[in-house]
């Protein structure tokens, strides 16, 4: 202990105040449990400050003046004009809004906050050293404790975020002033996702991509749309080219990039924007300290009650391993605080949907058609097709499809994959039928209202089933 | 190589069940025919379960501290090809299916495929998976009853409760949701019977199949075998076994202490414990049941007297040393032995049985004597064969090899049967009179007090004199005081006059 050090006592430290931090530590403290929440940062997390809010303010806001601007054929004249200043306002109010909401939920069930950087020093009690000068440290005595630190943006060597003109997508979010030129190296969800808020805002964007595509971890024909309405955007896509290094020009950057064959590659932007994926955030908390094991990629293995290989010690969220989504944690964070107090609380899904907010939305739960072959099932598919959908046609926005994958005998929904608009939203309907164990003909059977894009979801099904009305079965 | 399943051999006289103590193998471990495998703990005795086979330990089917059932599957063996082996325990190919006998292994294993699905995925709503844990149910065992084999809670609860019955029968203790026991698997001695999925915990019918012993015990314990719940079937009729009645019958009473139990289970999670529970079984409950089976059946009179013993000391220092050349510690109880087989003989009454079926009283012409022994397992009593015959010496020598086992759990179930007559040296731990309970169906136990100088009068002076305070314990249906204060009286005369006892 260092002289100064207060030692204080909980039964419960969660570390990390993001999605799985904070959920965890307000459900263990409804549980009875004297419960500590420390982050170095913000409530929320990445995810309410820097991640999934700021980001879908900012895509909400520039499509509002993207659609303004081309809904000429629905009679609609309009050439809005945009303040990013005031954008970002907006933006900043809805994050304070709900950064000041968790302090309050936390706060009101009786969780302990404090602010700091924690780091084990046993398996029974970890410091927390106060940011700034003279903030001093702390001691504190755990019985149980919950890792929820997070990710970060992975740093491409050469383009370390130090730099003014490299970004992250927490620079990229904060942006009050649009560049002329952007090159955004990646064209993972990240990627996409602020290419078309910045295409949208005017910028010339310019995407580098190691691999052949975007998004990778999707299926071809999910993709499509989203890549033709970035095409139409004005989206310069250039595949099969790593970042290799940048200098500085007057008034902008450099890049220069590298194919397989060694071949380079430059390119013009005022600023370059880095999303190439995130990693864990574990070893400012030195885990090896409590004995928790860490991976070669930074990730706390944990087992389906999100315990670590060190039995008072949890993981949840990102450093707890892919995928790395806030619902995940938020679930996780559940779990291991519902464990805590005893209950047979246990990760026991058999899906975690996760949606990408280009545009056209993705969105997709379960399995996909080449997935459940190789689970060995014989896969019943079903499709329709937003053209199809009176209410897609009647917003203007008719790409893309909703997919179902059913196992053939009793046509239990294993998966769904969904590009159009509005996928994020009409996934969880096939979410929560993959989890009740729903039948194609439990989906088809339910009512749908009309004239809604959650028909589409029965239409695919009554399509799997070969009943479907509004489109040809195939 | 083929697999071998050993089931808990019948390892004593009327032993039902035994309580796993320790395994003397782990899997892997390669073991000849005779090697011990594992120590039970039945209610009569610690007793080492040897192996039959020659090969390699394969899997262990019960953990330490278990209540097996005899005739259930505990280890299993993987031996070379041609070993002939053991009918009955006898298992043609049980892999990957731990917990299940032999004759059951197939049909669990289709019931575990048609339930799941080629990913291990099981087709049921959150909120029923979220029961199955609660109940501890592996939900990729229920079976599902909504279309395709899809689980409702309904079905969970169901297997659970068939499973709570079923391992019930296996280990005659009731399991309770919440109290932290191991996952109900289906074990089951219940060979090729069809299983339904909703026995429930108490069953309803008109007709019951079951041997004579099993009714017999049924009535016994006041049950009604209509209601006792099973899985088995003979010829289509509901088929009972006395492992049944008797987890039933403990069920029933256990069913209000273990509502409270859960409810203080709750509050101790708030509260640093206040009470603790330690298991009533194996040893601790059969002196229980026998004790009350004996204060609750034999009208207990004690009659109380005390033997001066001056020369029975003397006599037992100057022998000491000829029997410490022969090795042996010469005890006061050989005397005493020696002392109540002539009692006994004098008064036969008191070396009797009561058999009320008959309407007889039997009166042995054998001299079996136990003697209670206090063990850290709790009280014991090893039986010291055909006094009669015995010199002091071999007496001594006995009883001090017996009680040695006793502590040391290594007797056997046969020492400690067929006595006679019992008595009880709680003298030991100090003390002068006490009110024994009869070693029932014995009709009579005679007590020890410590042997100490205390006052007597002789000659109407009171001078100090050793003396043997003694407690005789008699059945008053079959034995009169009279009676008990002459046998005393004779014991007494053995006890002051030991030469008494070379005549």
């Amino acid at each position: 202990m260092v002289v100064g050090d207060v030692t204080t006592g909980t039964e419960v430290l969660v570390i990390g105040a993001g999605p799985g931090g904070y959920v965890a530590a307000i459900r263990a403290a409804q549980n009875g449990l004297d419960t500590t929440l420390v982050d170095r940062d913000a409530y929320g997390g990445v995810c309410l400050n820097y991640g999934c809010i700021p980001s879908k303010a900012l895509i909400s806001a520039t499509d509002v003046a993207y659609d303004a601007r081309n809904a000429t054929e629905m009679g609609v004249h309009a050439d809005p004009v945009i303040h990013t200043d005031e954008m970002q306002e907006w933006k900043e109010g809805v994050v304070d809004q709900l950064t000041g909401g968790v302090e309050k939920l936390c706060k009101a069930n009786g969780v302990n906050l404090m602010q700091g950087e924690a780091t084990f020093v046993d398996d029974s009690t970890a410091r927390i050293a106060h940011g700034g000068e003279g903030q001093g440290s702390e001691t504190i005595a755990f019985e149980h404790a919950i890792v929820a630190t997070g990710s970060r943006p992975i740093e491409v060597p050469g383009f370390e975020f130090e730099h003014d003109p490299i970004w992250s997508s927490r620079e990229a979010l904060e942006v009050e002033e649009p560049p002329e030129k952007l090159l955004v190296v990646g064209a993972g969800y990240i990627g996409m996702e602020l290419s078309t808020v910045f295409a949208k805002l005017g910028v010339d964007v310019t995407v580098v991509e190691m691999l052949d595509g975007i998004m990778p971890g999707y299926e071809d024909d999910v993709t499509r749309p989203v890549k033709q309405r970035a095409d139409e955007l004005g989206i310069d896509f250039n595949f099969g080219e790593a970042a290799s290094e940048w200098e500085e020009t007057e008034g902008g950057v450099v890049v220069t990039t590298e194919d397989e064959d060694g071949e380079e590659y430059t390119y013009d932007a005022d600023k370059v924007l880095v999303a190439v994926g995130r990693q864990p955030v574990s070893e400012s908390l030195d885990p090896e300290a409590a004995g928790v094991d860490v991976d070669e990629n930074g990730f706390i293995r944990t087992d389906d009650q999100a315990r670590t290989n060190v039995d008072n010690v949890y993981a949840v969220g990102d450093v707890a391993g892919e995928p790395m989504l806030a619902h995940k944690a938020s679930n996780e964070g559940i779990v291991a605080a519902e464990v805590i107090a005893g209950e047979p609380a246990a990760l026991d899904q058999q899906a975690i949907p996760a949606a990408v907010f280009t545009d056209p939305e993705i969105a997709t739960v379960g399995m996909t058609e080449a997935e459940a072959e190789e689970a060995g099932f014989e896969p019943k598919i079903g499709q329709f097709p937003f053209r199809a959908s009176g209410r897609a046609l009647s917003t203007g926005e008719s790409e893309g499809f909703v997919r179902i994958v059913a196992e053939q005998e009793a046509g239990f929904v294993l998966g769904a994959q969904i590009v159009g608009p509005e996928a994020s939203e009409l996934i969880a309907e096939l979410g929560l039928a993959i989890e009740m164990g729903a039948t194609l003909e439990d989906v088809a059977s339910t009512v749908h209202t009309h004239p809604t894009l959650a028909e589409a979801v029965m239409e695919a099904a009554e399509n799997a089933n070969g009943e479907a009305i509004h489109t040809l079965n195939r | 190589m083929t697999v071998k399943e050993f089931k808990l051999p019948d390892v004593g006289e009327g032993v039902a069940e035994g309580e796993l103590v320790s395994w003397q193998v782990s899997p892997g471990d390669t073991v000849s025919e005779g090697d011990i495998v594992a120590e039970v703990e039945t209610d009569k005795a610690l007793v080492e379960v040897p192996s039959r086979y020659d090969g390699t330990v394969k899997e262990l089917f019960a953990e330490e501290g278990d209540m097996v059932p005899v005739g259930d599957v505990i280890i299993s063996f993987e031996v070379g090809g041609t070993e002939g082996g053991d009918a009955e325990a006898e298992a043609p190919d049980t892999e990957g299916e731990p917990g299940a006998p032999a004759e059951e292994a197939e049909t669990d294993t289709e019931e575990a495929t048609s339930a799941e699905t080629p990913d291990g995925r099981v087709f049921a709503p959150p909120a029923a998976r979220k029961l199955a844990r609660e109940l501890d149910v592996d939900i990729g065992e229920v079976e599902g009853s909504g279309p395709g084999g899809r689980i409702s809670e309904a079905d969970v609860r169901a297997h659970a409760e068939s499973a709570e019955v079923h391992d019930e029968t296996a280990d005659g203790t009731a399991v309770t949701p919440g109290e932290g026991e191991a996952p109900a698997e289906p074990t089951g001695a219940d060979a090729s019977e069809t299983v339904s999925a909703d026995a429930g915990p108490r069953a309803e019918r008109d007709t019951t199949l079951a041997v004579p012993a099993t009714r017999a015990l049924a009535e016994e314990l006041g049950v009604d075998i209509h209601a006792v719940p099973t899985e088995k079937t003979r010829d289509g009729e509901a088929f009972v076994e006395e492992a049944d009645v008797r987890a039933f019958a403990e069920r029933e009473e256990e069913g209000a202490t273990a509502a409270g139990a859960e409810a203080a289970g709750a509050d101790a999670t708030a509260e640093p414990a206040r009470e603790e529970t330690v298991p009533y079984r194996g040893v601790r409950r059969t002196i229980g049941e026998q004790m009350a089976t004996s204060k609750y059946t034999a009208p207990h009179v004690t009659h109380h007297d005390t033997a001066e013993i001056d020369e029975l000391v003397e006599t037992r220092e100057e022998l000491k040393r000829t029997a410490e050349e022969k090795g042996v510690r010469l005890t006061y109880m050989a005397f005493v032995l020696k002392a109540v087989v002539a009692g006994l003989k004098e008064y036969p009454i008191l070396n009797s049985e009561l058999d009320e079926e008959e309407e007889v009283i039997r009166l042995k012409n054998y001299y079996n004597i136990g003697i209670a022994v206090a063990t850290d397992a709790g009280l014991m009593v090893p039986v010291v064969k055909n006094v009669d015959e015995k010199g002091l010496l071999e007496i001594a020598d006995e009883v001090q090899e017996l009680a040695t086992k006793a502590r040391e759990r290594t007797i056997s179930p046969q020492e400690m049967q067929g006595g006679t007559f019992s008595i009880t040296n709680f003298g030991a731990f100090g003390g002068e009179y006490a009110t024994p309970i009869i070693n029932y169906p014995e009709t009579a136990i005679l007590g020890l007090g410590a042997i100490e100088e205390r006052p007597v009068v002789e000659d109407g002076e009171v001078v100090a004199a050793h003396t043997l305070p003694l407690s005789l314990a008699i059945d008053h249906r079959v034995i009169d005081g009279a009676e008990a204060a002459k046998f005393t009286n004779t014991v007494k005369e053995y006890l002051a006059e030991p030469t008494k006892l070379l005549l």
